[in-house]
């Protein structure tokens, strides 16, 4: 290469690092201060005071958005903005897009914010945005971040892309892929799709997404962060080029399988779930590759360790990661995941994970740039350090009790005492069981908090001492010539030894030579990356909508009657999933405590699915007609009157507010245009929805209940109210029935046809041919 | 570790270097041994022989602890004897108990003292003459759906005549913050059915 060749001068963009970062601290405060809120209502339900906007099934939603994609999402952005440029030797491609990325993103949360408050949701977990939002998110990420990141790429100064890159390329693709293809749904409104995947299928389809969203948000992007940042500010060489290259490779194409782990035991069918859990097992070493590529990579630093707070904040996040990644694997073999599925031990498993790795490592990054980005020198130590013992306390003391929590109930819901009935047949015992746990959480979230009080403090204390103007330090580098060679093909050094030709090649390939050769062309490693995410993907996700016999039908299930089906989107929009699960397992304790397991067929109409991931309340899969319509009216009014120790939030304003009948038809379109049988549906279906109502507040009144609802309880008593109709509201007009509706019909269509027929019930036949075990074995 | 332990690759990004060292050989065994394990794990689930499945699993633990349960129960038919008999049975309520607590509670209240649903502790019955048709009520729900059904749901019939026996037996423990009588006073248990 002649060196003559003239150098580039260039700068970086370190003010787009400076917004990202702040967009970190405010959406790191906003998620966590949401996070203990939603805690609080668990303990305290009446927090929500009666309003719909502050529910748990509302908010909960904006917590874990806030905390992935805010907080997570921002963290990530600065990340790859500070360490792209300096890994290319470049300037980002475009401050435009730059700056579009930045404004769409915090747009994005911005609507996030409003828009779950409202009850607008998708009712799929951590894919909660409706349809408008979902298409901003591709066009922001992609179309501003992935171009602006690959455009870099293209006109990089540094011949090889260090592993960082390797872990940022496989974020941006795979993050697109994933969120394109769990978000399609036909839209029937301006705020409203169905899922083109239903029950079953969506249910894979979400957990594919679900899964890989905890990989490739949470853990590729961090692996990446801490491939550039822990070495820099441990001033030490990583520890194994090599070990960077397997366990990158392993991951990127093992994870993508792992998603049905969150579906054991249900209705998706078995085959999946053990893929599911061995890719899981798989996962194990190429998960603690990354965390010891850190961790040795401070061998000789330790002493840097004790004094330096970004070096503690990372050896934290990456023991956790360890921790989190050896405790995923564990959960997902098959009866490990039976105790533990729909209880708190999820929900500490995610808090190690979110809190240990993707905060602590977040906060290392932040506290090791803020002198850099503002240019002076950080405002205090000392706080960091504080900071640093908030933090991993409060995370103990989030995630501790939380693991009990959870085992304390997996261990209830399962118990039969030695008369071999239920030895916890309320379900509300074991929520009542589990409160002292709920509010040592709550200590332990404030405590995590006030460390973020402290960065935030430190923060400002810092930016107040940058100089007027920021300096833009003036790089040269040489821009990359035409014709570069490699280096020479490696040979074995087993080169004339007694070893076979395979194992000399073997050999030679281990040296990672072919790598090497990857690792300058941008494309070609990004679309081996696609390949591998494709390639697994397609193989976990397409036997199961090819394979009829996955889903056997059910010859009595039907589709959802209009008002049903109007009272189903309440279900979702009140975002009642996030409490209640639709999925009965094949666990005898569960099968006494809800009824027969759930079946692949019966969830054929349901767009989304609602199975749910945990049970704050109980299961609701064969909810129908196990309660009276009058129960579910005062249920919804207030809990406490019917269950006393419910920590569910009360939902006046159902029996309260109009249902729009208006808009039934287009629900009723859209369901029709995914395969719904409907017929005189698709023409009559607001007066179908209005008849029904009618009936179930007939039935309602048959049952003592009201047919109307004063504004003003007292008025009830007051004869000549029921003349005006400003001070009441008729039921049969009002969201509550037909979300009662819905609750009636669910799960009821497996016994269907014997309920319409004459047949003798079950006491009358059994004597006679059944015994005791044949027939409850024989449910199936 | 041995000799090329930490030699540099020659590498160098943004300052960041790094080393050619080996992968850890503990990490490669385990990661081949978890590879190993899916292998025979699959083969072993799916493919050998039946009744490795979480079904076939489902259907053992369900005989197991009905064995448990009623073993030595035997099957009970749903009679006024059989309910008569089995409402002083203190050992045998207990699964009926269960039952209770499990679907009844959220109505009839923790001790059958009544809420949405009727008290069950007095003497007044609004659907209910006779102690057989406790079992009918359960079975087949009254009151349009007032009070449900549940033959589908309770799956096995000494599960209805306990829950039927044990909610006989509820009846006159006047149980504390009762709500008010509904429907007729009935006869007694055991009083001889009128001609």
């Amino acid at each position: 290469m002649p060196s003559s060749t003239p150098l580039d001068k260039f700068s970086y963009d370190d003010d787009i690092v400076r917004k990202f970062a702040l967009a970190t601290l405010i959406w790191a405060a906003v998620a966590t201060v949401a996070g203990l809120f939603v805690a609080l209502l668990l303990v305290v339900p009446d927090l929500s005071f009666g309003t719909p906007y502050l529910t748990f099934g509302r908010l909960r939603p904006l917590h874990t958005n806030a905390a992935i994609f805010a907080f997570a999402g921002n963290a990530i952005f600065a990340a790859v903005y500070y360490s792209t440029q300096r890994l290319c030797k470049a300037r980002m491609w475009s401050d435009t897009f730059s700056k579009l990325h930045f404004w769409g993103w915090q747009l994005i949360i911005v609507l996030a914010a409003i828009t779950l408050p409202l009850g607008m949701t998708q009712g799929k977990e951590y894919a909660e945005l409706i349809w408008p939002i979902d298409l901003l998110i591709a066009v922001v990420w992609l179309g501003f971040f992935g171009t602006n990141f690959f455009m870099t790429l293209k006109h990089r100064r540094e011949r090889h892309m260090y592993v960082a890159l390797w872990f940022y390329i496989a974020t941006i693709v795979t993050v697109t892929i994933l969120h394109v293809f769990n978000n399609l749904v036909v839209p029937f409104n301006l705020f409203e799709g169905y899922s083109i995947y239903a029950g079953v299928q969506d249910a894979l389809m979400q957990w594919w997404y679900g899964h890989n969203a905890v990989a490739f948000f949470l853990t590729t992007p961090f692996l990446g962060l801490m491939y550039y940042f822990l070495p820099k500010a441990a001033n030490r060489p990583v520890f194994s080029y090599k070990l960077s290259i397997i366990h990158f490779w392993s991951l990127v194409f093992i994870y993508i399988w792992a998603g049905p782990h969150h579906l054991h035991y249900t209705a998706l069918p078995e085959w999946a779930m053990t893929l599911g859990m061995v890719f899981s097992l798989m996962l194990w070493m190429p998960s603690w590759g990354g965390m010891i590529n850190g961790l040795l990579t401070l061998r000789g630093a330790w002493s840097k360790v004790a004094e330096e707070p970004v070096l503690k904040f990372f050896v934290v996040g990456i023991t956790f990661y360890g921790m989190a990644t050896f405790e995923g694997p564990m959960l997902s073999i098959k009866s490990v995941n039976g105790l533990s599925h729909y209880t708190d031990w999820t929900i500490a498993h995610v808090h190690a994970g979110a809190l240990g790795w993707n905060g602590m490592m977040s906060f290392g990054m932040l506290y090791w740039l803020l002198p850099r980005i503002f240019q002076t020198k950080l405002y205090s130590k000392k706080m960091a350090n504080w900071h640093f013992w908030l933090g991993t306390l409060g995370i103990l003391a989030y995630i501790v009790p939380i693991y009990v929590a959870g085992l304390t109930q997996g261990l209830m819901w399962r118990a039969f005492d030695e008369a071999g009935n239920l030895a916890y047949p309320d379900f509300v015992e074991t929520v009542q069981a589990i409160e002292p746990m709920w509010w040592a959480r709550v200590f332990g979230g404030a405590l995590f908090i006030a460390g973020i009080g402290l960065l935030a403090y430190n923060w400002l204390m810092t930016w107040k001492t940058r100089p007027s103007k920021y300096e833009e330090p003036v790089i040269e580098a040489a821009p990359l010539s035409k014709d570069y060679a490699d280096g020479p093909a490696p040979t074995s050094e087993y080169q004339g030894h007694a070893v076979s030709d395979l194992g000399q090649r073997f050999d030679v390939w281990t040296q990672a030579h072919w790598h090497r050769i990857w690792e300058r062309l941008p494309m070609k490693f990004t679309v081996m990356t696609v390949f591998a995410v494709l390639l697994a993907s397609a193989l976990e996700l397409i036997p199961s909508f090819m394979i009829r016999s996955n889903v056997p039908t059910i010859d009595t299930v039907k589709p959802y009657t209009p008002l049903e089906l109007a009272g189903r989107d309440i279900y979702v929009a009140e975002g009642c999933y996030n409490c209640h699960s639709q999925m009965i397992r094949p666990i005898f304790a569960e099968t006494e405590r809800y009824g027969e397991y759930s079946k692949p067929g019966e969830f054929i109409y349901d767009r989304p699915f609602q199975w749910g991931s945990r049970r704050i309340g109980p299961d609701l899969a064969r909810e129908g007609g196990k309660q009276s319509h009058l129960w579910h009216l005062r249920h919804l009014r207030d809990p406490e009157a019917t269950t006393q120790g419910s920590a569910m939030p009360q939902y006046p304003h159902l029996e309260q507010t109009k249902l729009n009948f208006a808009g039934i038809p287009d629900r009723v379109e859209a369901a029709a245009m995914l395969g719904a049988p409907y017929e005189a549906e698709l023409l009559h279906a607001q007066d179908m929805a209005r008849a029904q109502a009618k009936t179930i507040v007939a039935e309602l009144v048959a049952q003592d209940g009201p047919d109307r609802i004063f504004f003003d309880p007292a008025d009830a008593a007051n004869e000549a109210a029921y003349d005006d109709p400003s001070k009441y509201i008729m039921l049969e007009e009002t969201q509550a029935i037909a979300l009662i509706a819905y609750l009636q019909r669910i799960g009821v269509d497996l016994h269907a046809a014997e309920e319409v027929g004459e047949e003798p019930s079950m006491v009358a036949e059994n004597p006679a041919d059944a015994t005791p075990a044949r027939t409850v074995g024989g449910a199936r | 570790m041995s000799a090329p332990e930490n030699e540099l690759t020659g590498h160098e990004y943004d300052g960041i270097e790094e080393y050619d060292n080996p992968l850890p050989g503990w990490w490669s065994a385990l990661f081949a041994l978890s590879a190993v394990f899916a292998v025979f794990y699959v083969v072993y689930v799916h493919l050998g022989e039946e009744g490795k499945d979480l079904h076939a699993e489902y259907d053992a633990e369900a005989a197991e602890v009905m064995e448990i349960r009623f073993g030595q129960l035997g099957t009970l038919t749903a009679d006024r004897d059989t309910l008569l008999q089995y409402k002083d049975d203190e050992k045998w309520l207990v699964a009926g108990k269960a039952v209770f607590q499990t679907h009844c509670v959220s109505c009839h209240g923790k001790d059958g003292e009544g809420l949405v649903g009727v008290n069950l502790t007095d003497d007044h019955y609004k659907h209910i003459t006779t102690i057989e048709d406790i079992v009918k009520v359960i079975e087949d729900g009254a009151a349009g759906g007032a009070m449900p059904a549940w033959k589908n749901r309770i799956p096995h019939v000494n599960q209805v005549v306990l829950t039927a026996a044990y909610v006989a037996s509820l009846r006159g423990t006047h149980a504390a913050g009762g709500k008010a009588p509904e429907g007729k006073e009935i006869p007694a248990w055991d009083a001889p059915a009128e001609p």
